[in-house]
């Protein structure tokens, strides 16, 4: 999930900005040294591969008209190295910033250490650590599905604590990690299976991109599969439940209560002591805001914000206007 | 899909076209740090700082549907999470607004400027790279001090990215016209991971075949480029008129507005 310049505060994004460029300037640095130019290519076709590899979508079981890919960080970290993969997904991040604007320019440093270093590097060391250099099938199974699910929970627990320390959040800090988390477990498990099959289809046609030393077979089976999809739609199921015990949705508590208004009905009642508990705790921990400081202040601004906002809007018209008649000049003039 | 598609209008001519990229990238970074250093409850000024993006892109003729529909496009996260806004802060705040007064949940007051905050901030990235060639963008940025190997990467990416779409493309095509039927989850994984396997050896092949032919063209490990930028008087100028306009805004408006 991209990060956001409208969730920093500009210590946090400077922060981030300065921890990322750092780390991207030492592994360049380091990597610069021992780099061949065949790999400069090769790293650099790899981010293109990652995009492409993004348009290839496989229907989710269970939700038609749903599909999911894979975003290849950890695919990149075991082929690649996690330095090369690094750099490989950092360019990725900045081209998805500054072509396709996604994820802020401001954010940019929390998405390449949310979506790029953590992944690759965490996600490397995961599989190094599981796999073991051996060639067992389950073995790198389990290890690539552990490294992807991992990385991607580890990077997604991010951006809520991203957020969570420039202060910007009014979503309680637990629900919103609880969503992420929840659903980066589906992503993490994409991300998973497609590698394993990515890895396995490689290693029979061409060994010697993905070698173990000793040829060994990965195979999917179908029995590994739906173990793996039951044992985390298990803890899926527990994380949801847990995320819908503890709060409400929003929309049912706006109908049911509303603290702000104390002559206001409640539309919907209900006379569960279970739930009215809930509503009352929510009402207690959502923070009060401080809007009687607020208000004070705004009268004396409402004339001058009014005419902020008039004269903005009046000097785009006339830029708007002046660029228009020097345009229709141009063609007259050079026939353009 | 081409890269034109996307970035088509950084070809075009314009003075903010002919402007370096050093200047356009630091004024950019500098207005997105003021505009989400704005408080929670500052619309009216977030529209004097719209001012500056929509100048550009007028100036820059890019056309300004093309620029919200970008916008539209990346929206949906931070329109989800804005809309969340209202439901957790339903405090009302007392708010006037020229000759009206009305009463407003705070969670809406912040909806309004988060949206807001997002909107002129992916403008003015939309109005820097739609009015500067990537590849101006990137000795641009290597002349900044960003590392070498990065920038030689980005230019790497942003050559093939477009290429492997449309291998990517192609193998989607032909998967579509041969399955008739959902597969289910077995077979489906599976033919996807052969997929983005297969895509992966080209992409190995490809990238061999480049290597080859750079070396054959004396590639020593650095890009070399013939127009090199230099600073002009123009780019001052520029660069005082940005500076002029965010230190009126940020020292003398501001003070008034908020």
């Amino acid at each position: 999930m991209h990060m956001l310049n409208e969730l920093l505060s500009v210590p946090v994004a400077a922060g981030t900005l300065a921890v990322a460029g750092g780390g991207i300037a030492f592994i360049c640095r380091k990597v610069g040294k021992v780099i061949t130019s065949e790999k400069v290519a090769l790293m650099g076709i790899m981010g293109a591969f990652v995009f492409a590899a993004q348009m290839v979508n496989i229907p989710l079981p269970g939700m038609p008209g749903t599909s999911g890919h894979m975003v290849g960080a950890v695919l990149l970290a075991i082929i690649l190295g996690p330095h090369a993969a690094a750099i490989a997904i950092t360019s990725v991040v900045m081209v998805q910033c500054l072509i396709f604007q996604d994820g802020g320019l401001l954010a940019l440093g929390c998405n390449i250490i949310n979506m790029g270093l953590v992944p690759c590097y965490l996600g490397y060391y995961v599989y190094k650590l599981i796999s073991a250099g051996k060639s067992g099938s389950v073995r790198i199974y389990v290890a690539a599905m552990a490294a992807c699910l991992v990385a991607i929970e580890t990077g997604a627990i991010l951006v809520p604590v991203e957020a969570l320390l420039s202060g910007v959040l009014s979503v309680p800090f637990l629900t919103f990690l609880k969503t992420m988390v929840a659903v980066h477990l589906i992503i993490g498990l994409i991300e998973g299976v497609i590698t394993v099959g990515v890895l396995g289809y490689l290693q029979q046609v061409r060994g010697d991109i993905f070698s173990f030393g000793a040829g060994g077979k990965i195979r999917m089976s179908k029995r590994k599969v739906m173990v793996t999809f039951l044992i985390f739609t298990v803890v899926i199921g527990a994380g949801l439940s847990l995320l819908a015990s503890d709060k409400p949705d929003g929309l049912e508590w706006s109908y049911a209560d509303r603290p702000d208004q104390m002559d206001f009905e409640p539309m919907v009642s209900n006379g569960d002591a279970k739930i009215e508990a809930v509503d009352k705790f929510q009402a207690e921990y959502s923070p009060m805001p401080d809007y009687s400081i607020r208000s004070s202040e705004e009268v004396s601004a409402a004339w001058t914000s009014f005419a902020g906002v008039v004269g903005a809007i009046l000097t785009m018209g006339f830029i708007w206007g002046i660029a228009r008649i020097i345009r229709s000049n141009d063609k007259k003039g050079f026939g353009n | 899909m081409h890269h034109a598609h996307i970035d088509k209008f950084a070809y075009q001519d314009s003075p903010i076209h002919r402007l370096d990229s050093r200047v356009k990238f630091i004024v950019v970074m500098v207005f997105t740090f003021l505009v989400i250093s704005l408080p929670v409850d500052s619309f009216g000024i977030l529209f004097c700082y719209a001012v500056w993006p929509f100048a550009i892109l007028v100036i820059g003729r890019i056309p300004l549907k093309f620029a919200f529909k970008q916008v539209l496009i990346v929206s949906p996260f931070i329109l989800f999470l804005a809309l969340s806004y209202p439901f957790y802060e339903r405090g009302l705040v007392r708010t006037e607004f020229g000759p009206w007064n009305f009463e407003i949940s705070l969670g809406w007051v912040k909806c309004f400027t988060i949206s807001g905050k997002f909107t002129v901030t992916v403008l003015a990235l939309i109005a820097l790279v739609s009015t500067t060639k990537f590849s101006n963008l990137l000795s641009g940025l290597g002349r900044l001090g960003f590392p070498k190997l990065l920038v030689m990467q980005l230019g790497f990416l942003y050559r093939y990215i477009f290429v492997l779409i449309d291998k990517a493309q192609h193998i989607l095509m032909a998967r579509s016209s041969r399955r008739m039927r959902s597969l289910g989850v077995k077979r489906e994984v599976k033919v996807a991971a052969s997929m983005a396997g297969s895509l992966l050896i080209r992409s190995i092949d490809s990238a061999e075949k480049i290597n080859i032919a750079m070396q054959a063209r004396g590639f020593s490990g650095t890009w070399k480029s013939v127009n090199e930028q230099k600073f002009r008087r123009g780019d001052l100028l520029f660069a005082l008129v940005c500076g002029a306009f965010i230190m009126a805004l940020h020292f003398i408006v501001r003070p008034f507005l908020i």
